[in-house]
């Protein structure tokens, strides 16, 4: 680590005002922000820590009935509290790291750092959530940017993501066999207005919404309805835990079970 | 009353639950330093010039250390033992033309050539980690890339890099052992020959504590280093003080009193034990290191990584005629040892009677961190290697597996045997272990599980293999048994080195039985160069093996010595003495004194004549030669998804035979740990290197290691065939987890895709090259 400045606002706008300094930078709950910063891979000179600000923490439901979920919320709670109104949700939490990540990961951190092999960008896009800020409300299908890369501009807060409710869901993680982030996670969602498919892992430019299975499941829910339907493996990561092909594959095989399993 | 074979609880355990370990970190030194190292950035790579101006100037900083300052202090190569065909137990290997295996130089601080990524070229001792860190970023090095090779048998290829000007084409020991003619006269002949050729994955320990030392210079001037190490604090106390160039005498060597896991993979000196012991005493400062997870990664010692081609023949009903072999080891950049190569070549037919036999074991320097033995060294190689060939010679032949080892198995009444190499195994009953394993693993009921398992859409792989086991290690070992009064125990001093195994209890089990005692007041003392004079630590088995004889040995000394001092007391004949349960008695009499009392009563008395003045104890010092044979058999079953590759363990079955189990519960412990880390080089782990000899599995993000959850409840029994060749019959314990479970996971895994057509998955065998070898044989 190189040495930096720590503030702990305790409300959004000390908060908004204090990422303004010259090389400062949000820390939600630190589980990807300071493996990198004891790697030395970043140098801020102002940690904003967003964890003792309680507006942007925690669950709801807001008037259309969309479930909102505060930025700086831990993966954990989410895990806990969603299991009735959003089981999908509740589930995919739960499979975030280890009880240590979930208690400090956040959505906001997740969603504003966009690792291509995070989950919650696969959650947000397949859910049409609405990712707001201190400063905007922006669509799920406009924010995420590629690798690592999403909308979100210098200092600006994820301080609220509301998830409408599908009536059916399903999220399928296949493991990197190492990190047990997502190799291949994909999350299939049913609304009134159509099925929303959306694959993490597996792109070269991060998260992706696979079309054609949406077109196919809106007009018949079922895993049958995507016989003979493949992802094309070129634009798909290669490492050493899969090659385009096996990411290709797992999105096929994962879309059908996710389908399956969301009934 | 006896101890022996019962399962006391481990003495370590609340201690370690509670947060109260003594690691090597675990030490607040006065006035400290830290060292941070300054890496290799390049695989192979000369090293131009090195400039270490502006990091001396930073603030904080207490000395800037290059190879060339360490050489002036008359520094020199650490000296690692590599053996020779002439010294140790192991069958002798030497070149063909009758030269011994080369040695190379290894520098504490590389002095004009890096060999591989990581190796250290400096050293900043600062007031703090951070301050250190500063101070390196701004050391200048200049550095010439040099073409890397990382595999061994690209580096014996024509053209290749070469890595040491003393080692013509890499190649650092090329041995043969066996008669060659008669093997390839039995292969000529034989109605079956079958070809396994593979190669063995490279691993590295991933020690839950990362590798920390401290260094520090006593008042008498000699300089002290903490570290952890598996040697023993003996032989690391002769290699520092060799490389720093000054006696014995001069350097202390203290082992923390718990470690973090260490497999092997902690039992060479490393280079910065040496540089911060130098620059205690250039600075006057205490100095503290601890390496960070990525540099463990790049820098431990690591393991394996064998390539394997061996040749089956049989005859028409399956009878094992030759064996033919050829293993090539890559030891790395840097010639550490050869012990997995020895240990492994020399047990190449495994537990079969296999008439003739020939074997080639070659040894390849390469670009990569050099190899080290870790836990099982060479054994889990060779068993694997002899496993899969002969479950390949079953199916390829049309035998039954199983049967096809019985046929071959070397029978009970066989015993001792000698090896077409010349190993003689002492003991055992080895069928009888396989099929207690079978029996546990529920082999009778393996058709009605695979179909239920296909139903599920899944393939079930049914997994066997035999181990047999051939350890060594320093053959010398040390004991030193008194009787404390006034604090009512007995101290054991002992010149092992207990990483985790249990020591502290399963040896004062020991002593309690013989001296009657209860296990509470015996304790053992390990791990400082004051207190233990002789000795070898703990590898290879040697701990309880070696451990018993002498503590045996001085503990008789200690009962000896209390009948003559009771004896004298009372006015009596030491014969006229009986020692039972604690307790001296004269015989055919009310006189009965505890040992201890006796001892404090010894302790306060004027009258004993002079020789049996002083404490009551005893020493126990031998040589034992010889190698010690553990066997057994263990089974893997697991159930693929051919849909994704993913694969889950659903049963995992261990009979070990350890001779006699000293302590059951610390012994099965010992094999959940094993069979772990052996399943986890068959499927989980394999250390990557890219064209440039960069490593690509630099954290834990990329190096797959496996975690509880990976597993279901192991099912472990114990075979307990005395040694013959261990005064108390006992085997070593501890890997036998590890030795067969590349065996067993491969052969399940070939036997869940035998349908698919697929004849061999190498390790690990990840989800991704399952899913691959589906596909291929799709089409
Ligand atoms: C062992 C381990 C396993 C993991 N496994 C998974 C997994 O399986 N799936 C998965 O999806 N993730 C996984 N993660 C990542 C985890 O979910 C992290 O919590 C998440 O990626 C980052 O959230 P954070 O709150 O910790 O953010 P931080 O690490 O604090 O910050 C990450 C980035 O986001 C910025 N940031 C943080 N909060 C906000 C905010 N509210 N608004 C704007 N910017 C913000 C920071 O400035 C930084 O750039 C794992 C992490 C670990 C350590």
């Amino acid at each position: 680590m190189y040495a930096f400045e720590i503030e702990r606002p305790t409300s959004l706008s000390d908060a908004v005002s204090a990422l303004k300094a010259e090389g400062a930078q949000a820390l939600g709950g630190g589980q990807t922000l300071i493996p990198s910063l004891k790697a030395r891979l970043a140098m801020p000179e102002v940690l904003v820590s967003l964890s003792a600000i309680d507006e942007i923490k925690g669950i709801c439901t807001d008037d259309e009935g969309r479930i909102c979920i505060g930025g700086g919320t831990p993966h954990g709670r989410v895990a806990a509290e969603l299991k009735d109104s959003y089981p999908a949700l509740a589930s995919l939490a739960a499979r975030i790291g280890d009880p240590a990540v979930r208690n400090r990961g956040t959505i906001g951190g997740s969603l504003a750092n966009n690792d291509p092999s995070a989950c919650w960008p696969a959650a947000a896009l397949a859910s049409d959530a609405v990712i707001k800020t201190d400063r905007r409300e922006i669509a799920a299908d406009d924010f995420f940017a590629g690798l690592f890369e999403t909308v979100l501009e210098e200092g600006e807060i994820v301080t609220e993501v509301r998830f409408p409710v599908p009536q059916a869901a399903n999220y399928q993680k296949f493991a990197q066999p190492a990190s047990r982030f997502a190799l291949v996670g994909v999350f299939v969602a049913k609304y009134e207005a159509g099925v929303r498919v959306a694959v993490t892992g597996a792109s070269e430019s991060g998260v992706f919404r696979w079309t054609e299975a949406e077109e196919k499941l809106s007009s018949d829910f079922s895993a049958a309805a995507l016989e003979g339907l493949s992802h094309a493996a070129e634009g798909m990561i290669g490492d050493l835990h899969g090659t385009p092909a096996y990411r290709a594959h797992l999105i096929g095989v994962l879309t059908k079970r996710a389908v399956a399993a969301a009934g | 009353m006896t101890l022996i074979g019962t399962g006391v609880r481990r003495k370590e355990d609340l201690r370690l639950l509670r947060g109260q370990g003594d690691y090597a970190d675990d030490i607040h030194l006065p006035d400290a330093t830290w060292a941070v190292f300054a890496r290799a950035p390049y695989a192979h790579a000369r090293l131009v010039s090195i400039d270490v101006s502006a990091a001396r100037e930073m603030p904080g900083v207490v000395a800037v250390l290059t190879g060339a300052d360490l050489q002036a202090a008359g520094i020199g190569a650490i000296p690692h033992v590599v053996g020779s065909s002439l010294t140790g137990a192991d069958i002798a290997l030497k070149n063909r033309d009758g030269s011994e295996r080369a040695r190379t130089d290894h520098p504490p601080l590389i002095l004009d050539r890096s060999r591989f990524a990581g190796e250290p070229f400096a050293a900043v001792i600062a007031d703090s980690v951070a301050a250190a860190k500063d101070a390196a970023e701004l050391i200048e090095a200049e550095w010439e890339e040099l073409p890397a090779v990382t595999s061994a048998l690209a580096a014996l290829e024509d053209g290749a890099p070469q890595l040491w000007d003393h080692v013509p084409g890499n190649l650092a020991l090329e041995a043969e052992i066996g008669d060659e003619a008669a093997t390839d006269a039995a292969l000529a002949g034989a109605a079956h020959r079958v070809v396994f050729d593979s190669q063995i994955n490279r691993v590295t320990g991933v020690h839950m504590e990362p590798r920390s030392s401290a260094a520090w210079v006593e008042e008498d001037g000699r300089v002290t280093v903490r570290c952890s190490g598996g040697t023993g604090v003996v032989q690391m106390r002769e290699s520092i003080a060799q490389t720093l160039g000054l006696p014995v005498e001069r350097v202390r060597i203290v082992a923390p009193g718990d470690v973090g896991g260490n497999f092997g993979t902690r039992n060479a000196t490393y280079p910065e034990f040496v540089v911060i012991a130098h620059a205690a005493r250039q600075t006057g400062r205490p100095v503290k290191h601890l390496v960070e997870r990525s540099e463990a990664f790049s820098t431990d010692y690591q393991a394996r990584d064998l390539h394997v081609r061996v040749e089956l023949g049989m005859d028409e009903d399956g009878t094992f005629l030759a064996l033919k072999a050829v293993n090539t080891s890559n030891i790395g950049a840097h010639t550490a040892s050869y012990v997995p190569l020895n240990k492994g070549i020399q047990l190449m037919t495994g537990l079969y009677r296999v008439p003739v036999a020939h074997a080639t074991a070659r040894a390849v320097l390469t670009n990569t961190p050099p190899t080290i033995p870790y836990r099982s060294a060479g054994r889990p190689e060779a068993m694997y290697a002899i496993e899969r060939l002969v479950d390949l010679a079953a199916r390829e032949c049309g035998f039954d597996p199983i049967e096809l080892r019985r046929r071959n198995m070397i029978p009970r009444e066989a015993f001792p045997y000698t090896n077409p190499f010349g190993i003689t195994y002492d003991s055992g009953d080895h069928i009888a272990a396989m099929d207690r394993a079978l029996e546990l693993a529920d082999h009778a009921g393996l058709p009605a599980r695979r179909e239920k398992a296909r139903a599920r859409g899944k393939r079930l792989g049914f997994g066997f293999a035999n181990y047999i086991e051939g350890t060594g290690g320093i053959p010398r070992e040390r004991a030193e048994v008194t009787v404390i009064p006034g604090e009512r125990r007995v101290e054991v001093v002992l010149g092992t080195q207990d990483t985790g195994q249990g020591h502290r209890t399963a040896f004062a089990q020991l002593v309690a039985d013989w001296l009657g005692l209860e296990v509470d007041e015996v304790t053992i003392r390990t791990g400082d160069t004051d207190v233990v004079l002789a000795g070898g630590g703990s590898h290879s088995g040697r701990s309880l093996r070696f451990g018993s004889i002498v503590m045996d040995e001085a503990s008789r000394g200690v009962i000896a010595r209390a009948r003559a001092v009771f004896a004298a007391l009372n006015g009596a004949e030491a014969g006229d003495v009986e020692f039972s349960d604690g307790y001296l008695r004269l015989a055919d009499s009310n006189v009965v004194t505890h040992l201890f009392d006796l001892a404090g009563a010894a302790e306060a008395s004027d009258d004993l004549p002079e020789d049996l003045r002083g404490p009551i104890a005893a020493v126990g010092d031998k040589v034992t030669a010889g190698l010690a044979f553990p066997y057994g058999a263990a089974v893997c079953e697991l159930e693929i998804d051919p849909d994704t590759g993913a694969y889950e363990i659903v049963r995992y079955t261990s009979v070990d035979d350890v001779g006699r189990a000293l302590n059951p519960m610390i012994l099965h412990g010992q094999t959940h740990g094993g069979i772990a880390q052996g399943v986890g080089q068959a499927l989980f782990e394999g250390y990557a290197f890219d064209e440039m000899g960069q490593n690509v599995t630099g954290s834990l993000m990329d190096y797959q290691l496996p975690r509880a959850g990976d597993f279901p409840m192991f099912t472990t029994d114990l075979s307990e065939v005395p040694a013959t060749s261990h005064p108390m019959g006992f085997r070593p314990g501890g890997e036998g987890g590890t030795t067969p479970a590349l065996a067993t996971c491969t052969n399940a895994v070939a036997d869940a895709l035998a349908e698919y057509g697929v004849r061999h998955l190498e390790m690990p065998v990840t989800p991704l090259r399952i899913w691959q070898a589906i596909e291929e044989s799709r089409g």
